[in-house]
């Protein structure tokens, strides 16, 4: 969903930037090649894509790490060669410009084209008014959606001896309620829901989403924004009462629209589901907000000249999301096996941390700590990206059910009421 | 622009008068039309018949197209009849009207000036200059009035500095924000329709006023005013009902406070995946604007009666009070300087944006709107900067590079216009015409190929985020999209003009529902027929990008409405005698129309082509839901402006407009060497 372009720049240093670009490029490239050779000398820039692409063949390069590590070599890290066009239908800004373009190319031979979907309802809505005949090769839902999906006949299996690297991913993020032999899909990134907040405007100290609530009809009525979704913003209420945002209960859901619109809708300022860059334009003095943005908005508030200091990142309790997007293939793509290849690349330790670096969300791998530690050790606020054991014990998964059209009936009438 | 015409008086006789020829035995008179009754049939009608009876149906998410209509039920129309669904349709009326209020003053003293006071060699140029701004993506152009206007922005930080703000600029989001995007999107839709209908009234009549003794004010009631009726009605028309069903501009700016009835229906269509409930808010929606409409036409006509018999008595009284002599007041040398700077400042207020994304098309930054000092581009001196990629860059205004890029520039320009002169002393002949037209703003353009200015800085953005797959992609779909507007509504257009009858109504009506049906209604109405028809509809053709035939089609609806009244207003406007006369020199309904009609009606085409085409690179709705994976500019965009915004969009909107204007030179050019004068081309654009 997000990405810091800038903290690209800002967030992960140079150095890194550098590092993880040519050992992607020579190491997982093309290892079978030799290229290990030509990285040796530190060759051109960006020209060693050109080396490694005429490794040619189908398929079957077999991974390596040649730069001594002996971390990287416990993880699989085998790199399928495909070809043509693969098209993938995602989040905006939520791959590594250099994954999706030049290195894709050079290290698994695809032409890449992106297309950027807002929410997984425009997603659905795309996908079923083309039933299979979308023409792209990859989705990346979140988890909530994906058994919807599955009934609906939008996505298809996995070929699983196609992702042989999907033994790098934490077992703790497969196999989950939404699919749980992991046929259809993969973790991506997962990630949470929490607020940024400006510290001069709101000088007591915030823990909980009711102090999110209560300061937002406070010290920042008229000055706060909350995600652009149905279920985040019923969220908050549900979040700060110890009510599992999942309920169906209509008592619950009642009680949610007597609170969000007769209490808390006319101090709302927006709905921005990234507000990063309002932020830091100065429009919002507390604004719910997903992880990986609040980790960008402290880029974009250097990039406007202000001051990082006064701003704060909470992941609130007592409790509050986990989503999780999913690489899948859907009926019909027109190249299944160039999305196979792609995705099983992604799943290499250093294109995921490179990936990572770019968007400031978990990528799911296994033993991320150490990974970090070796590819990405420089990578600032990693607060906001890792969670303890005991913040993600707080965290609920969403589902879809039951209650979503009372839970966009709520927001419309929050929004209406915002608006008048 | 064009739909305008339906309102204006105009002599009718003409095309409801017997030919002549009535003996002969002739081709039905739809004949002409049948090509847009079967296309808008195919694509429109039906495809909206399936998504009304979806309104009666029942949701079920489990079935890829979520209605069950197993038992078919009045439910969601009782359902829609709720406080939620009116109260925000009542604040949806109140945006529009007062944004057509607001357009409409701001947009009259523009139209009045260009038309009776500018001269001649201006008129054109300030007309093209109203139209100009839209030829790159509203979004972006809307979006860039974020810039100024952020709290803690450049110019809310010097305006407090200087004194000017006690605190931050607080406009964005609030109701002024909503009112500012609508005003700036649709002044052109409002002074075009203006311009044409005042430019219409003879100049003998006001001056005949003024001689019988009223004096400008009453001149302006009695006469000038009521003539210009036709001109603010089509403007009304034009500009309120697309506010009714647009749920995107409001809400650049706007946020909460642009919350429309458009975004209710598409929270049904999209959010809850609820599309019996979308469909009956969307039946509704268009009962409503009609509605309203109907009463906006009874107040205007009752004003309009009452202003004309109002009229009288204030001229008698001018005339008796001012019966000696009419003595010069100095208001007359005021109010055409006012005007006219009246005019500047609204010109100023459309290019403001313009200026705004080509400067934030260099933003080194990571958010278009974000102006980063921090990292990149050097405006002037210091270190070069080092592009997204990491590339070095080239100081843009850095002096010792600029010192040379200059030399080049100016080398090369010197070239291009020299050339035609020297060739004539080398050879003794006239050049080519082409030469001697295209030598200058080719090296231009060369220059800044050669020196690598712009192109480095965007060629490197544009390989980061495939934003030329977008543009590329973009004007594919807008030129197919508007060759078959320009034939469709060309040929229905000669129709509706010279054979009307009893099809005309059904066809107007068609046409018309075309205008008001929400976009989301017809996206998904047209996203789901074409996956039911198959066949091409589903799968590649030839070269073409996938999905591009399902774009093509979807952009030419809305287009080939609008080329079809302008063609039919164009017709209307010129009686028949020139037809009939070649009938009865003999000539083939063929050759006349081919040697007569067709010349006729091409500045409506080209007209309406030009409006067409930028429709079509607007069109946002449709096209991000039956794009596939072929998807254009602003489908990408919309996507982007719910989330963030990178510099790179900026750069694609400049190219866009680049583009789009280089081929709008062109035809300029073909033009004036066929004839027609730029102001007979921007009155066809207007309407008339």
């Amino acid at each position: 969903m997000t990405k810091p372009n800038e903290p690209l720049k800002m967030l992960a240093p140079e150095s890194f930037r550098h590092a993880i670009s040519r050992r992607a490029l020579f190491q997982i490239g093309g290892a079978a090649a030799g290229l290990a050779i030509i990285s040796a000398c530190g060759g051109g820039d960006d020209d060693a894509d050109s080396g490694s692409s005429d490794t040619g063949g189908s398929s079957g390069t077999s991974g390596g790490s040649s730069g001594g590590s002996d971390l990287l070599s416990q993880y699989s890290n085998v790199v399928n060669k495909a070809s043509g066009n693969l098209a993938m239908f995602t989040w905006g800004e939520y791959n590594d410009p250099e994954i999706i373009g030049s290195l894709a190319e050079s290290s698994v031979g695809v032409t890449m084209k992106v297309d950027y979907y807002p929410s997984n309802e425009d997603l659905i809505t795309k996908l079923s008014a083309a039933n299979g005949n979308s023409g792209f090769d990859i989705v990346v839902p979140t988890g909530a959606y994906i058994p919807q999906m599955i009934e609906k006949g939008l996505l298809q299996k996995f070929d699983k001896a196609l992702l042989p690297n999907m033994v790098n991913v934490d077992p703790l993020y497969m196999a989950r309620d939404w699919d749980p032999t992991n046929d259809y899909s993969v973790c991506k990134n997962w990630g949470s829901t929490g607020f940024f907040y400006n510290t001069t405007k709101i000088t007591r100290p915030m823990a909980t989403w009711q102090d999110f609530l209560d300061a937002c009809m406070n010290e920042a009525s008229g000055d706060c924004s909350v995600l652009d979704t149905a279920p985040n913003l019923c969220g908050a209420y549900f979040w700060a009462n110890g009510i599992n945002w999942t309920t169906e209960d209509p008592a619950d859901l009642d009680a949610c629209e007597a609170y969000m619109v007769d209490q808390f809708a006319q101090h709302i300022k927006a709905f921005d589901s990234y507000p990063s860059t309002a932020i830091a334009e100065g429009q919002f003095s507390l604004s719910m907000i997903w992880n990986g943005d609040g980790r960008a908005a402290y880029g974009r508030l250097l990039d406007g000249g202000l001051n990082v200091d006064e701003w704060k990142w909470v992941l609130p309790g007592p409790a509050t999301e986990i989503w999780m997007d999913n690489y899948c293939i859907p009926t019909g793509a027109p190249n299944p096996e160039a999305a196979h290849a792609w995705i099983n690349w992604l799943l290499t330790p250093e294109v995921s941390i490179k990936d990572l670096a770019f968007h400031g969300y978990h990528s799911g791998m296994k033993n991320i700590d150490q990974l970090i530690a070796e590819l990405a050790p420089d990578l600032t606020y990693p607060e906001i990206i890792f969670f303890t054991d005991e913040q993600v014990a707080t965290m609920q998964t969403g589902a879809v059910n039951s209650a979503q059209d009372r839970l966009v009936e709520i927001y419309d009438k929050v929004k209406a009421k915002a608006a008048g | 622009m064009a739909i305008a015409i339906d309102h204006a008086p105009r002599p009718v006789a003409a095309t409801t008068s017997s030919s002549p020829a009535a003996g002969r035995r002739k081709p039905p008179k739809w004949l002409l039309a049948a090509p847009s009754f079967v296309w808008y049939g195919l694509f429109f009608v039906l495809p909206i018949a399936v998504i009304v009876i979806y309104s009666f149906g029942v949701k079920d998410a489990s079935q890829l197209v979520p209605v069950d209509l197993s038992n078919p039920t009045l439910q969601n129309y009782r359902d829609v009849f709720s406080d939620l669904f009116f109260d925000v349709f009542r604040g949806t009326l109140e945006v529009s009207i007062g944004a057509t209020a607001l357009t409409f003053l701001v947009g009259f003293p523009v139209a009045y000036y260009l038309a009776f006071r500018a001269s001649e060699r201006w008129r054109g140029l300030l007309l093209a200059a109203v139209i100009v701004p839209s030829f790159t993506s509203f979004l972006i152009r809307t979006l860039a009035w974020r810039i100024p206007l952020q709290p803690a922005g450049e110019l809310s930080t010097w305006l407090q500095d200087i004194g000017v703000l006690s605190g931050p600029i607080e406009v964005l989001y609030t109701r002024t924000a909503v009112f500012i995007a609508i005003v700036y999107n649709y002044l052109g839709f409002m002074v075009l329709p203006l311009f044409v209908a005042l430019d219409r009234i003879e100049g003998a009549l006001r001056e005949a006023s003024k001689d019988l003794g009223a004096g400008r004010i009453s001149t302006f009631f009695s006469v000038t005013l009521p003539l210009a009726g036709p001109g603010i009605a089509a403007g009304v028309v034009l500009t309120f009902i697309p506010m009714c069903g647009d749920y995107v501009t409001a809400t650049i700016l706007g946020g909460t406070k642009g919350f429309m009835v458009g975004a209710l229906i598409e929270s049904q269509f999209r959010g809850s995946q609820n599309w019996p409930m979308g469909s009956a808010m969307a039946v509704l929606m268009i009962v409503m604007v009609l509605l309203s409409l109907a009463v906006l036409a009874a107040i205007f006509f009752a004003l309009r009666a009452i202003g004309r018999r109002a009229g009288r008595p204030i001229v008698d009284a001018w005339r008796r009070r001012e019966r000696p002599q009419p003595k010069p007041s100095r208001f007359p040398e005021l109010f055409s300087p006012l005007l006219a700077v009246w005019t500047g400042l609204v010109l100023v207020f459309l290019f403001i944006p313009i200026v705004l994304v080509v400067r934030h098309s260099f933003n080194g930054g990571a958010a278009f709107t974000l102006w980063s000092g921090n990292y990149d581009t050097v405006w002037w001196g210091g270190e070069p900067g080092r592009l997204p990629s990491g590339k070095p860059m080239v100081g843009l205004f850095d002096f010792g590079t600029t010192g040379a890029t200059l030399l080049r520039f100016l080398i090369v320009m010197a070239v291009g216009i020299a050339l035609p002169r020297v060739w004539r002393l080398v050879t003794r002949r006239d050049p080519h015409p082409a030469l001697r037209l295209w030598a200058a703003p080719g090296a231009f353009a060369l220059a800044f190929v050669l020196n690598g200015l712009l192109t480095d800085w965007y060629a490197d953005l544009f390989q980061q985020a495939g934003v030329g797959d977008g543009l590329r992609g973009s004007f594919l779909a807008a030129f197919g999209g508007t060759v078959i507007a320009v034939v469709l509504g060309g040929l229905s257009g000669v129709a509706l003009a010279r054979h009307p009858g009893g099809w005309s109504k059904i066809f107007m009506v068609i046409v018309f529902l075309i205008l008001v049906t929400p976009e989301i209604m017809d996206a998904i109405a047209l996203a789901g027929w074409m996956q039911r028809l198959g066949g091409p509809f589903t799968n590649d053709i030839g070269p073409l990008p996938f999905g591009m035939l399902r774009l093509w089609i979807g952009q030419s609806l809305y287009a080939s409405a609008v080329v079809t009244l302008i063609v039919r207003a164009r017709l209307s406007g010129i009686d028949e005698s020139l037809e009939e006369a070649a009938a009865d020199l003999g000539a083939t309904p063929r050759t006349a129309f081919r040697q007569i009609t067709l010349p006729l009606i091409a500045p409506a085409l080209v007209a309406g082509g030009l409006l067409s085409f930028t429709l079509c690179l607007d069109n946002t709705i449709i096209s991000a839901l039956i794009s596939g994976a072929s998807s254009t500019f602003p489908v990408a965009l919309i996507s982007a402006t719910k989330s963030e915004i990178a510099p790179f969009w900026g750069a694609g909107a400049v190219v866009l407009f680049v583009v789009t204007m280089a081929a709008l030179a062109f035809l300029a050019v073909t033009l004036r060497r066929s004839g027609d004068s730029s102001s007979d081309i921007a009155a066809t654009l207007g309407g008339g």
